[in-house]
């Protein structure tokens, strides 16, 4: 049991398929508690349904989820004590922004005025302050997504799961919206599932990454055991193959000087 | 547990699958049923007897031959229409829009009575210059049916026009391709799958409305009179159920090519929208066609106008409110308030089984909700006299049959698709994910549907009520049949008061229903505009 300890989250040969079409394949993992985990794979490669199975929007065919040691396999979305950000936001548009972080704390018999700080606390801690009173379409793509994630923080869950939270953001905004992701994660202590198809976005976040190929897991390691030991041949072309295109086509400028 | 919990998972999943048999259940009871109880109606006697009876071949004839023209010199007009409002830089296109699209707020039979008014043996052309056309007969029926159906072809047409990507016109542009060649070439192909749906809905539109023949077809008879006269007049439901069938036939037919040929782009992203070129001339061209259009489609109304105002249209032309105050004498407000009524019943109940089932097929996947989904356009292949035959037939013997609610009822019906149409693209357009982050925080659906759905397509919801409330207040397709024994709406006295040679009044209650279903437009179109400036 103590082994299990620091497990946060345990998947046990979990399988899904739509129409006699597998979409994952018996799959298994666990997440450390605080963690910061990346799924990384090409469109189609089954992240997304992991995803909304680990939550609970889609029932698995088979298999089981553990958190903290309990089978949550069954239990309802909002019982989990998980959150999800989606890639577009998702957010309420007919409230502010400080509306939409309070809204869900309505339903959990969280006294007015404690739901009123603790909404007033996210916002600031995600640096909107000053947008509070703000309709989410007056803001930019990346005021609107920190706006997801206090929505989702600000009923604390342990784990908080992203879909490709970023993949609509310009390249400026996405790089620091990163640094920011990183900082709530150590502020708040959460563990994050992170799924993304951006290699270069894996790496810089990740304590680890999983690699994901048509619904079956190609490698799931630390970013530089991936790197030293790539674990097949798919790992090496479209993970590393293609870091490394990245990195030599800008070599040329940057090494050169 | 684990099993509890799932099994709850599951539970909640059928909730919804409740609602949509539900909705399944409620088509089945209020179109489908009934048609089929029509459709049984016919025997073999009573098809050979209407099949060969005198009347029936000539009439099968005149439908075809004034539906046909009617819709060729309609389609025509409105495509000339479309692309001088969407393709040359003419001023006021909000205003010729707008009046363009004003006689779809009159009965179909008041264009045909302004014709009347206006050429007919008493008319103002007739008596003041002395002009006889002679309208009634097949060139009546024409124009009463191309000004009737003028301003549906418009909106179609000049819908799609409006989602034409610019960078494909610019390309051939820039490629030295004319203008004219470019229309020809790029944009009529881009129109095609619109204008052979407009070209059907036109037709069907025409060929099963019974009010302009009735009123200006003088010996022309066409099928939907022929109905009206065996299956209203003479209460023969089964020669009316033979006809009602012949009259699916076009209807159906332009079921299937709508269902065939699905999306016009319309909705889809446009990067650009085409920029029309500077040309003077054909500037020019454009006010003059727009204002005549303008001119033959609002003719009617100022005539009901003049009728209505001047002590005796049209050689006494001194002012007087003395033709309302009759109007009303003879009975119009309570046919009034009838009106109003099923017209508000319809667009509460309407509007609230359109949106429940929009939400159901475009946010929930299944067979089920595609059933819903087929079920809810079918509504638009059923011309509204087929379906009041069939709600007399089906409906008989019920309780709410010569109530107020079988009129509501049938109105929510016949205009269903449109309004549910509306709703499913809105709804398709709203973040597939809302109700998955509801779940996720602990947020039930229906809060979700509450909060944050119903304020983001609230004035979709409006436009649903007003499609609702306006055709109901101007139909007199269903309620013929179901009127009486329900309470008689004011549409229906228009022809009542034309056959008493009461003409005052028939303009009366024509201008009634038109000042009404524009004033509704207007508070609507202000409510929108005072949220777009928040």
């Amino acid at each position: 049991m103590d082994l299990q300890l620091n497990r946060k989250l345990e998947i046990r040969g979990i399988c899904k398929s739509y129409r006699n079409h597998a979409i994952l394949k018996n799959m298994s993992f666990a997440v450390e508690n605080g963690e910061f985990l990346s799924i990384l794979g090409p469109s189609g490669c089954g992240k997304t349904t992991l995803l909304r199975i680990l939550i609970g929007l889609l029932p698995p065919d088979a298999g089981s989820i553990l958190k903290d040691g309990c089978d949550i396999t069954g239990a309802k979305p909002s019982n989990r004590g998980m959150g999800i950000v989606f890639q577009n936001y998702a957010l309420f548009e007919h409230m502010t922004v400080l509306r939409n972080v309070e809204y869900a704390l309505k339903f959990q018999k969280i006294p007015k005025k404690e739901a009123r700080e603790r909404a007033e606390h996210m916002v600031e801690a995600v640096g909107l302050k000053e947008h509070a009173s703000k309709m989410p379409r007056n803001l930019s793509g990346g005021q609107q997504q920190r706006v997801a994630i206090a929505r989702t923080l600000a009923l604390k869950p342990d784990i908080v799961l992203l879909d490709e939270p970023m993949s609509a953001l310009d390249v400026a905004t996405r790089l620091s919206m990163r640094a920011e992701l990183k900082a709530l994660q150590s502020q708040f202590g959460t563990t994050m599932i992170y799924v993304t198809h951006d290699q270069e976005e894996a790496f810089a976040l990740s304590d680890r990454i999983m690699i994901l190929n048509s619904g079956e897991i190609s490698q799931l390691d630390t970013p530089e055991n991936i790197v030293r030991h790539p674990a097949n041949a798919y790992v090496q072309t479209f993970v590393l193959d293609n870091l490394q295109a990245k990195v030599d086509s800008l070599a040329r400028f940057i090494g050169g000087k | 547990m684990t099993m509890l919990k799932t099994m709850k998972m599951k539970k909640r999943v059928s909730a919804n699958g409740i609602i949509q048999a539900c909705m399944v259940l409620f088509f089945l009871f209020c179109v489908i049923l009934p048609i089929v109880s029509m459709l049984c109606r016919i025997t073999p006697d009573g098809l050979r007897e209407m099949t060969q009876s005198p009347q029936f071949l000539p009439a099968v004839r005149n439908s075809l031959t004034t539906a046909l023209t009617a819709t060729v010199i309609s389609m025509l007009l409105a495509l000339a229409a479309a692309w001088c409002m969407e393709r040359t830089r003419i001023r006021g296109r909000a205003v010729f829009g707008m009046l363009f699209v004003i006689p779809m707020l009159i009965p179909s039979i008041s264009h045909a009575f302004g014709l009347v008014a206006l050429f007919g043996n008493n008319g103002l052309f007739t008596k003041l210059l002395g002009w006889d056309v002679g309208i009634y007969g097949f060139w009546g029926i024409v124009v009463g049916s191309v000004m009737y159906s003028f301003p549906v072809a418009f909106l179609m047409l000049s819908g799609i026009l409006q989602y034409e990507d610019g960078m494909t016109d610019q390309a051939a542009r820039v490629l030295g391709i004319p203008r004219f060649r470019r229309f020809l070439g790029i944009t009529l192909p881009y129109m095609k799958k619109t204008l052979i749906s407009a070209f059907f809905a036109v037709f069907t539109m025409i060929v099963t409305d019974y009010g302009v023949p009735l009123m200006v077809g003088g010996k022309q008879i066409t099928l939907s009179v022929l109905m009206y006269q065996r299956a209203v007049a003479l209460i023969d439901y089964d020669s009316g159920s033979v006809i009602g069938a012949c009259l699916l036939i076009p209807a159906v037919i332009a079921f299937l090519v709508d269902l065939c040929n699905p999306e016009h782009g319309q909705g889809g992203y446009v990067s650009e929208p085409v920029v029309p070129e500077k040309s003077r001339l054909s500037t020019v061209l454009s006010y003059l066609w727009c204002t005549l259009l303008s001119l033959l489609v609002l003719a009617p109304i100022f005539a009901f106008c003049m009728m209505v105002f001047q002590t005796k249209y049209p050689v006494d032309s001194t002012f007087t409110f003395e033709h309302i105050e009759k109007t009303f004498h003879r009975g119009a407000d309570e046919y009034l308030l009838n009106s109003l009524l099923y017209a508000l019943l319809a667009a509460l109940f309407g509007t609230l089984l359109a949106f429940v089932c929009s939400y159901l097929t475009a946010r929930s996947k299944g067979v089920l909700g595609k059933c819903v989904h087929l079920f809810s356009i079918t509504s638009m292949a059923i011309p509204g006299i087929v379906l009041g035959l069939s709600y007399v037939i089906f409906f008989h013997s019920t309780p709410i049959y010569g109530t107020v609610l079988i009129v509501a009822l049938a109105n929510s019906v016949h205009f269903f698709a449109s309004p549910y149409l509306m709703m499913y693209n809105t709804l398709q357009k709203v973040n597939p994910n809302l109700e998955a982050v509801g779940q996720s925080l602990g947020v039930g659906r229906f809060r979700i549907v509450r909060d944050v759905i119903l304020p983001k397509v609230r004035y979709t919801l409006l436009e649903m009520f007003v499609y609702f409330f306006v055709n109901s207040m101007m139909t007199i397709s269903a309620v013929s049949f179901l009127a009486p024994p329900s309470p008689k709406p004011v549409a229906l006295m228009i022809n009542q008061f034309e056959a008493q040679l009461l003409m005052e009044s028939a303009a009366v209650v024509s201008l009634l229903i038109l000042l009404i279903n524009l004033l509704l437009k207007l508070a609507a179109s202000l409510l929108r505009r005072n949220a777009g400036k928040e």
